[in-house]
């Protein structure tokens, strides 16, 4: 119960009046210097739903950073456009240390290559704080399909060309671009039917009303353990802990082939180095401890780190990477 | 035997003082934010999921189903008192529990709801226990085309919810269907109306145009009608339903929980679609179906049970499969996931403690419920004797919170003012929203489902009528439109012979 008295205080006059002054003081300090920082609660924007992977690693590090920062960490839901209505919102905030977003792969490398007109620049207008946590995908498909591993999926996909039809959890996802990217690679045609988000695509999948998928890995793995679902490869560089037996698709028939979903902090650009030290220092420092790392990892969620720099490096290098996917895919969103 | 030996196992855990104290706690915290207009479950989870850290996993995901269930409870009775709906399942409440409130009975709706809610839950609870893994597997069999042909038949009753000119229900429908377009296309990613507002790019939120249509509009046309407040208040009769009220509504509980138990199962709309069709099932049962919309107490006993049965059932894919059925069970999902419990198909053998334990204290649950909201019947009621210069603009404040708290958007918060304006427009024209909110609810999902089932098709539509379940629906759905249309027609013969 204490837990909870904490969390649900009873709002007296005079909290009231401290929350008033913490206001108009929230106002005026926001210019000052760096070495007092943080000294009013931080906010992360996830442009995602609640409940979702980035919000659960975003509730996960603010909590143990908030500890060691002994500040509030205020984690808020700004979902829309693909991720872009959050995004945008962290981009044209104040760059002071108190507004940080939980970017991913959509809306730092995929969106700035499939939207024709973007609100924020994912370069410019940010500055990375650190690598929290990727996963590839899994290219699952349903037990009734007669494919036991990739080659004879791309076998059966040439055979019957148009007959296979690969689920995704919408345009421009990764699970839908894997898919595009496969079927360029391996020079076959499947239909893309493209749902809206993860868990009504692998309910279609379960039930036999499409046939593959190449699905982020903490829904369908569930699925593969329980067997109605059939694994065949991981979409990344390399193998993933929890399907250790399992190749990845480069391995299997397509050499080069390599997807994986990402997360990462990012402040909006401006933000002073100092902060951006401390913040990478405190959120390396919550992933090495986060208490649910093992729980995480269980589920195929590697949780990442690094410095800044490594994570700037990196998203370079997948806003690339990602333009010649999506420009090669056709994938459209206007 | 083995269900005898699960439901003690169940008991055993949700009986622990701890856990019947969090579900209490969970039950009544959802009856204070489903009172309070548009602040839902899924707003109330996600900021008390890191508080649940502390908590052995059991104790904290009967706490957040509690929220859940009990916000169903609370729904009603802002739908009932002041015409708020404050999630999809409570606008039918609206129609026919208000109307009653302005009679001045607005304690029977409110105790009538909470009744045949805690019927509808202990029945759902006893189906979860029985059937739960079967019952997963009808997930299944409904791909795109039964879901299309379903939504065919969920429009066709939207059309049976109005009770003025069928000409105008039509139209509304049609309206609901077009500002259901609004937002990117699933199917191919095109902007639709969004006028290069980014804010659009996802459509325009259900609990948004519900808000602005049912309450603000009510509070607008309220204020030119001085006269008509002062008697609602003046003639609040008993608080409690008469024994005529009881027996008008048994059956409607119990045909209002089989629909809803079945729709709950069904990811996506399944449980929206319970409490409309609910409704529109006791006004063709009724003898005198024109008495819907002045005040029929089935209207309110057959929705609200099949709105708590749908809670309930909506369970199931969760808990059986991992998979959740709509935004609150995802963030479930995510509440699981911090507590190390894998969400899929061996929760149910790996952790079958917490597989019985959830569901026994869903029953629970239930009847602390009941006995929470029995007594608050008339503090509820005595809120409405709170002079209107006060009561409204409070209620307006916090209608404005709870849609602000959404999505944390202001543009949300401007879009329901301006729908209440628009619903004030229809007061005057004397077209009813109820039908624009389902076509609104379901155009898109039916449009979705239509073109995905082509797709997997190859364009072939016979698929609609080849596939049995879905044809099956379609024949439903085509009865019903002869019982609704011939009448109609006949009557306008009549009229045109008699000119």
């Amino acid at each position: 119960m204490a837990a909870f008295s904490r969390d649900l205080p009873c709002p007296s006059r005079r909290t009231w009046l401290r929350a008033l002054i913490f206001v108009f003081g929230a106002c005026v300090a926001s210019a000052a210097p760096s070495q007092d920082y943080p000294s009013r609660p931080i906010r992360i924007i996830v442009p995602f739903p609640a409940g979702g992977t980035a919000d659960l690693l975003a509730r996960q590090i603010g909590q143990t950073m908030s500890e060691a920062l002994r500040q509030q960490v205020v984690i808020e839901n700004r979902t829309g456009a693909g991720g872009n209505i959050g995004a945008d919102l962290a981009a044209k905030s104040k760059p002071d240390g108190y507004t940080l977003l939980m970017g991913t792969v959509s809306t730092h490398a995929i969106n700035p290559n499939l939207y024709p007109k973007m609100p924020y620049d994912p370069v410019k207008d940010f500055a990375p704080v650190t690598m929290v946590a990727r996963m590839p995908n899994l290219l699952v498909v349903h037990p009734s399909v007669p494919a036991n591993n990739v080659a004879e999926l791309i076998a059966l996909a040439k055979a019957r060309p148009g007959a296979l039809a690969f689920a995704s959890a919408g345009n421009g996802t990764t699970q839908h671009l894997a898919g595009e990217l496969f079927k360029k690679m391996a020079g076959v045609d499947m239909i893309h039917v493209p749902y809206k988000g993860n868990a009504p695509a692998v309910t279609d999948l379960v039930g036999g009303q499409v046939q593959v998928m190449f699905d982020n890995i903490p829904i369908s793995l569930q699925q593969v353990r329980a067997g109605k679902l059939r694994a065949l490869a991981v979409t990344g560089p390399a193998r993933s802990p929890v399907l250790p037996e399992l190749p990845t698709l480069a391995e299997a028939a397509l050499p080069g082939y390599s997807i994986i979903s990402w997360f990462g902090l990012y402040a909006p650009s401006g933000t002073s180095p100092q902060i951006i030290e401390r913040l990478n220092r405190e959120a390396n420092k919550a992933l090495a401890t986060a208490h649910i790392r093992r729980r995480l990892t269980d589920q195929g969620i590697e949780l990442a780190g690094g410095t800044p720099g490594q994570f700037a490096d990196f998203m370079r290098a997948e806003l690339v990477k990602w333009g010649k996917i999506v420009r090669e895919s056709g994938a459209r969103v206007e | 035997m083995e269900l005898l030996a699960n439901l003690q196992l169940g008991f055993d855990v949700a009986l622990t003082l701890q856990n019947v104290l969090y579900c209490f706690l969970g039950v009544f915290l959802g009856t204070l934010i489903g009172v309070l207009p548009g602040i839902g479950p899924v707003a109330t989870i996600a900021m008390l999921l890191p508080a649940t850290f502390a908590l052995p996993p059991v104790s904290a995901l009967i706490m957040l189903a509690g929220i859940y269930y009990g916000a169903q409870y609370g729904g009603s009775t802002t739908a009932i008192l002041v015409n708020l709906p404050g999630e999809a399942s409570s606008v039918v409440t609206c129609l026919d529990g208000y109307a009653m409130a302005q009679q001045g009975r607005a304690g029977p709706a409110l105790a009538v709801a909470a009744l045949g809610s805690f019927f509808a839950g202990t029945v759902a609870t006893l189906i979860l226990v029985m059937f739960a893994p079967p019952l997963a597997e009808v997930a299944f069999k409904f791909g795109p085309a039964e879901y299309f042909s379903l939504m065919v038949l969920g429009l066709i009753a939207a059309i049976v919810l109005a009770h003025g000119s069928l000409i105008n229900a039509i139209a509304m429908i049609l309206l609901g269907l077009l500002l259901g377009l609004i937002g990117a296309d699933t199917n191919t990613g095109q902007f639709r109306f969004t006028f290069g507002l980014p804010q659009l790019a996802d459509g325009i939120g259900f609990v948004v145009v519900a808000m602005g249509l049912f309450g603000f509009s009510e509070i607008i046309a309220n204020i030119e009608r001085r006269a008509r407040r002062e008697v609602v208040m003046a003639k609040i009769t008993s608080l409690f339903p008469t024994r005529e009220d009881l027996k008008a509504s048994w059956k409607a509980v119990l045909r209002g929980t089989a629909i809803g138990a079945l729709l709950g199962i069904l990811p996506g709309g399944g449980a929206t679609l319970g409490s409309f069709a609910a409704y529109t099932l006791e006004k063709k049962v009724a003898k005198d179906p024109s008495r819907f919309g002045k005040g029929a107490i089935e209207g309110v006993a057959g929705p609200e049970s099949a709105n708590n049965a749908g809670a309930q059932t909506s369970f199931i894919p969760l808990l059986t499969l991992g998979i959740p059925a709509n935004a609150v069970m995802a963030l479930m999902v995510g509440a699981m996931t911090i507590h190390g419990i894998t969400p899929g198909p061996q929760v149910m053998t790996e952790r079958p403690e917490l597989f019985w334990g959830m569901i026994a204290s869903m029953w629970i649950g239930n009847l602390l419920l009941v006995v929470l909201n029995l007594p608050l019947i008339g503090i509820w009621v005595k809120l409405l004797s709170v002079p209107y210069r006060i009561l409204y603009p409070a209620i307006l404040l916090f209608s404005c919170i709870g849609v602000y708290s959404l999505n944390n958007s202001a543009i949300d918060v401007a879009l329901a003012l301006a729908f209440g304006f628009l619903g004030y427009l229809f007061i005057k024209l004397d077209c009813e929203p109820a039908p624009l909110l389902l076509g609104f609810v379901l155009g898109p999902m039916m449009e979705e489902n239509l073109r995905r089932a082509l797709l997997l098709s190859r364009g072939d539509p016979t698929v609609f009528v080849t596939r049995p379940l879905s044809l099956a629906l379609l024949v439903v759905a085509a009865a019903l439109l002869v019982i609704v249309v011939v009448p109609a027609v006949r009557r306008k013969r009549e009229e045109a012979f008699q000119e």
